[in-house]
């Protein structure tokens, strides 16, 4: 009698997708980034860059939600359909999140900060910046000064643990986002205001980090959480509620820092 | 809005009753103009932009990720006053002021320590960049101990 091998499950659990550090992307996972990146700036409807970037910020409304309890889920709803986006242009893509609080010597990763990649511009560098999405006299592209003067230190990892011992949502989210904002400041240029941040590619790589964050902090505080009265709020203009966004696996997606794949043998 | 301010003295806790953390919470915090750091200094009301981090009066900061500047007609960017409507679903002004708060455990452990009984606070703004500093505006500071 032959070994049988058993078929796969009718009902397999869903995949999970994983957010990897931005400093250890494979070659090959880093091109599909500036592919999805790339392919969804040259789109100019509500599937594109643009529509994403300015959900944010610039053209009215501002739909973001900063000095509030919603901070947190508001910005996960955010990546979340940002990079379904990205994920229909360029299968299984997702956001890397950059450790601000590491290789404070190199600053912003190199995936993020080289000009060119194989002789074309880098997607990840720079985006232009639609007319309305512009402020008065603005640029019409996004522009960094990183560590530029009066701008405060990136965060260490001492600040990050101590926000990721505190026990109480509110006060994990409060402080979470004062480091959150100080990251925008030292990048500067069209990342240091609100109405432009969310234009450059480095915002979804920081806010991505931002999240893993909560992620984290979820791991370790798992009885904690936003208090009940927040819980059935809305998130516009996302279809979601605070309740929907707390657990990121039911989102498909966690977080590695790096993570390899190969082929199994298959069940034929 | 100012690029500097000093508080009046706020008297401080018992020495003798101890804490296992202070916070100086910043009500009304304006946020509609650039962004920018407060650095907060206790018990040295001489502290400028060009006192420094290492300084013993440094107590921490607040980050102000600012919406920078009023992109609506006339009317846009002002915050509604008054009682709310109950009935109303619409989110908060955008603009509306925030909160913003500053662990100082041990900056006031420190002043404790050197015996002042009140102290000061200090809140110095600073922009990235080139951009004025004159974006500092809040209503009340104050100071709370937790056991």
């Amino acid at each position: 009698m032959s070994p049988t091998v058993p078929a796969a499950p009718a009902a397999a659990p869903a995949r999970l997708r994983h957010r990897r550090s931005a400093r250890r992307l494979t070659a090959g996972q880093a091109a599909d980034l500036r592919s999805a990146v790339a392919a969804a700036q040259a789109i100019r409807d509500d599937r594109g860059y643009q529509h994403h970037a300015g959900i944010h910020g610039l053209p009215l409304p501002m739909s973001c939600t900063h000095g509030s309890p919603l901070f947190l889920p508001w910005h996960r709803a955010y990546l979340f359909f940002f990079e379904k986006a990205l994920q229909h242009r360029v299968a299984g893509v997702t956001l890397p999140w950059w450790d601000w609080t590491h290789d404070h010597a190199e600053g912003i990763p190199r995936l993020y900060a080289r000009a060119r990649v194989d002789g074309k511009a880098n997607p990840l560098r720079a985006s232009p910046i639609q007319r309305s999405g512009r402020e008065p006299g603005g640029t019409d592209h996004t522009v960094r000064d990183p560590d530029g003067p009066g701008a405060p230190p990136l965060p260490t990892r001492q600040q990050l643990d101590d926000v990721l011992a505190l026990g109480d949502f509110l006060d994990f989210s409060n402080q979470l986002e004062d480091i959150h904002n100080g990251v925008h400041v030292w990048v500067g240029g069209t990342m240091a205001d609100i109405a432009t941040a969310a234009y450059d590619p480095l915002f979804w790589a920081h806010h991505a980090m931002i999240d893993r964050v909560w992620r984290l902090w979820q791991l370790r505080h798992p009885h904690a959480g936003p208090p009940a009265s927040l819980l059935r709020r809305a998130l516009p203009p996302f279809p979601a509620t605070v309740a929907d966004v707390l657990d990121s696996n039911a989102l498909g997606y966690d977080y590695a820092a790096a993570t390899a794949a190969a082929p199994g043998p298959g069940h034929g | 809005m100012v690029d500097r301010f000093v508080s009046a003295p706020l008297e401080l806790p018992d020495p003798e009753a101890a804490f296992a953390r202070a916070d100086l919470t910043f009500y009304d915090v304006d946020h509609s103009g650039s962004s920018f750091e407060a650095r907060v200094f206790v018990d040295n009301a001489d502290a400028t932009v060009e006192t420094g981090r290492d300084d013993p009066s440094y107590a921490g900061s607040f980050t102000v990720f600012g919406h920078g500047g009023c992109f609506g007609d006339e009317g846009h960017c002002d915050v509604p006053s008054g009682p709310e409507d109950p009935f109303d679903l619409s989110p908060p002004h955008q603009l509306t002021p925030q909160v913003k708060l500053v662990v100082i455990t041990d900056a006031l452990h420190r002043a404790l320590a050197a015996g002042r009984r009140e102290a000061t606070v200090t809140v110095v703004a600073q922009t990235p960049g080139a951009r004025p500093n004159d974006v500092l505006a809040f209503s009340t500071v104050r100071l709370l101990t937790y056991k």
